[in-house]
């Protein structure tokens, strides 16, 4: 896996122009609003991305055929992208954050506290992201994956209307369910999140394997 | 070192149906028109794709137990396929070090200057020459047990080619076990390389031979049709009609120099015995004539 590794890196260095902008346009939100957790977001969500294009760079002009003629298996090509997708993403995220903080406290806008806990909830949104783009990366490629996630993000909101239906026409109480989210402390809520990310993070790396195991070059 | 039975892969109405081995300290070459599945047994080899039937050994193991630290003793060499292109040879050599315990950067580093290849500039800046030259190096930077090379010298210019050439012989040299797959279109790297070749056409294997036997042993004969009527066609493997008479591929040019000394014998190249395979008719419809 460190060769991948090594080798997504060095695609990323690649992306110097790409990352300059990246950059700028953080910095100039930065002056530019006073709320500065959009950073913490904002660059993980952008170092998330880089780590889904390098799946783009390795099939480009048939590149995983020697790929996957390297000492490689497809179990650890399909870790790697999230262990990359950790790094970058954690990366930015954690730039971001510490960023958002100082950025706060300079502006006098957010206190480093409130920042520290958005920065904390938003950590699982970012494992959420890394866990749905891989393997519809890995499954569609660049050009079909987006379309492939919008019709499952509707075939899930459509799902979703139905149970909702299906509970009220069943005369089933959740409100109970969802009372106890208010009651819930932010340090339960982060915990939780941190949880519930991890696990479909898992079921996610699960996923990309099979579909890897499936491929041919 | 490697050895492939019965490997069946269907693709709609193309069936490959492969069965060779390549023994330690041979070079073997593999000969075709292109689709006649040299890329694709290559790739089975490789684990590429799924065979539909049929067994793989390869360094002693069944291909599903072929596993990453196995690959360590295999150079590569794919005639569409390659490092990406937006990564330069600077960028190459730390992924190849980590990749390859036994990979010499300072061979390598030394084969890149010998070839003029840049470092610092995109792969796919490169031409196509210098892409093939850096795939063969790449290959043969890792003290590989055996190199599997499709089409490797594509895009080379004579030149190039010699030296490159030179370079897998040289790598041969130095272990009398180590062995290589060569696929190539250039027959007379083939000749001058190989100690064996298999030919393979529509899916299926056609003839194998040495390579000092199919140079020396077989023939082109060029007869008219008096000579051609009159001629023992025992040892006759294909014929063709020609504007002439005809074409006869022969494994025993000896008997004919011999016994038909009025027929004009051209030397058996890979060229004009793949051709023959191919387009001419089996021996057996010529003894009906």
């Amino acid at each position: 896996m460190k060769g991948l590794l090594i080798k997504d890196f060095m695609l990323l260095k690649n992306q110097k122009s790409s990352l300059l902008i990246v950059a700028v346009i953080a910095v100039a939100m930065t002056a530019y609003l006073e709320n500065t957790s959009f950073l913490i977001a904002y660059l993980a969500f952008i170092g998330s991305q880089f780590a889904r294009n390098t799946i783009s760079y390795d099939d480009f002009d048939n590149g995983n055929a020697f790929l996957f003629s390297l000492p490689v298996t497809r179990k650890s090509y399909a870790a790697e992208k999230y262990a990359f997708g950790l790094l970058v993403g954690g990366g930015g995220w954690l730039f971001g954050s510490g960023a958002a903080i100082i950025a706060g406290m300079v502006k006098g806008t957010v206190s480093p506290v409130d920042t520290l806990m958005i920065a904390l909830l938003t950590f699982p949104m970012l494992l959420v992201l890394i866990a749905i783009s891989v393997p519809f990366h890995l499954k569609f490629g660049a050009e079909k994956s987006g379309i492939a996630m919008i019709v499952i993000g509707f075939l899930l909101v459509a799902a979703f209307m139905l149970a909702a239906r299906l509970t009220k026409a069943a005369n089933l109480d959740l409100t109970a369910l969802t009372d106890m989210l208010p009651a819930m402390n932010t340090t339960s809520a982060v915990l939780a999140g941190f949880i519930a990310g991890t696990v479909i993070l898992l079921i996610s790396l699960w996923v990309s394997i099979g579909i890897m195991q499936k491929k041919e070059f | 070192m490697l050895r492939l039975e019965h490997l069946i892969k269907n693709y709609g109405a193309f069936t490959l149906d492969c069965s060779m081995e390549i023994k330690p300290g041979r070079v073997t070459g593999l000969v075709g028109q292109n689709g006649a599945g040299k890329s694709t047994t290559f790739k089975a080899v490789l684990g590429l794709i799924s065979p539909d039937s049929g067994t793989i050994h390869i360094l002693g193991k069944d291909l599903r137990q072929f596993g990453a630290r196995d690959k360590q003793s295999l150079g590569v060499v794919l005639s569409d396929s390659g490092f990406s292109g937006y990564l330069t040879i600077r960028d190459i050599i730390p992924i190849l070090a980590s990749l390859y315990p036994d990979f010499s950067k300072t061979d390598f580093q030394a084969n890149l200057q010998r070839f003029c290849l840049p470092l610092d500039k995109k792969i796919k800046e490169f031409s196509t020459g210098m892409k093939a030259k850096l795939k063969v190096l790449t290959a043969i930077s890792h003290n590989a047990r055996m190199l599997i090379l499709d089409e490797p010298t594509t895009g080379l210019d004579v030149v190039a080619r010699d030296e490159l050439l030179e370079m897998l012989r040289e790598y041969m040299e130095q272990d009398d076990n180590r062995s290589i797959l060569i696929s190539s279109h250039i027959s007379g790297d083939l000749e001058t390389l190989c100690d064996d070749i298999y030919m393979i056409h529509e899916g299926k294997i056609i003839l194998h031979e040495d390579t000092d036997v199919l140079l020396d042993h077989y023939a082109l004969l060029k007869a008219d049709s008096s000579q051609f009527i009159h001629m023992d066609k025992q040892y006759i493997l294909r014929f063709r009609e020609e504007s002439f008479g005809y074409s006869c591929l022969t494994d025993q040019k000896q008997y004919y120099v011999e016994n038909f000394p009025g027929l004009v014998i051209e030397k058996g190249t890979i060229d004009n015995v793949i051709t023959m395979m191919i387009r001419g008719e089996k021996a057996a419809k010529t003894a009906q004539k």
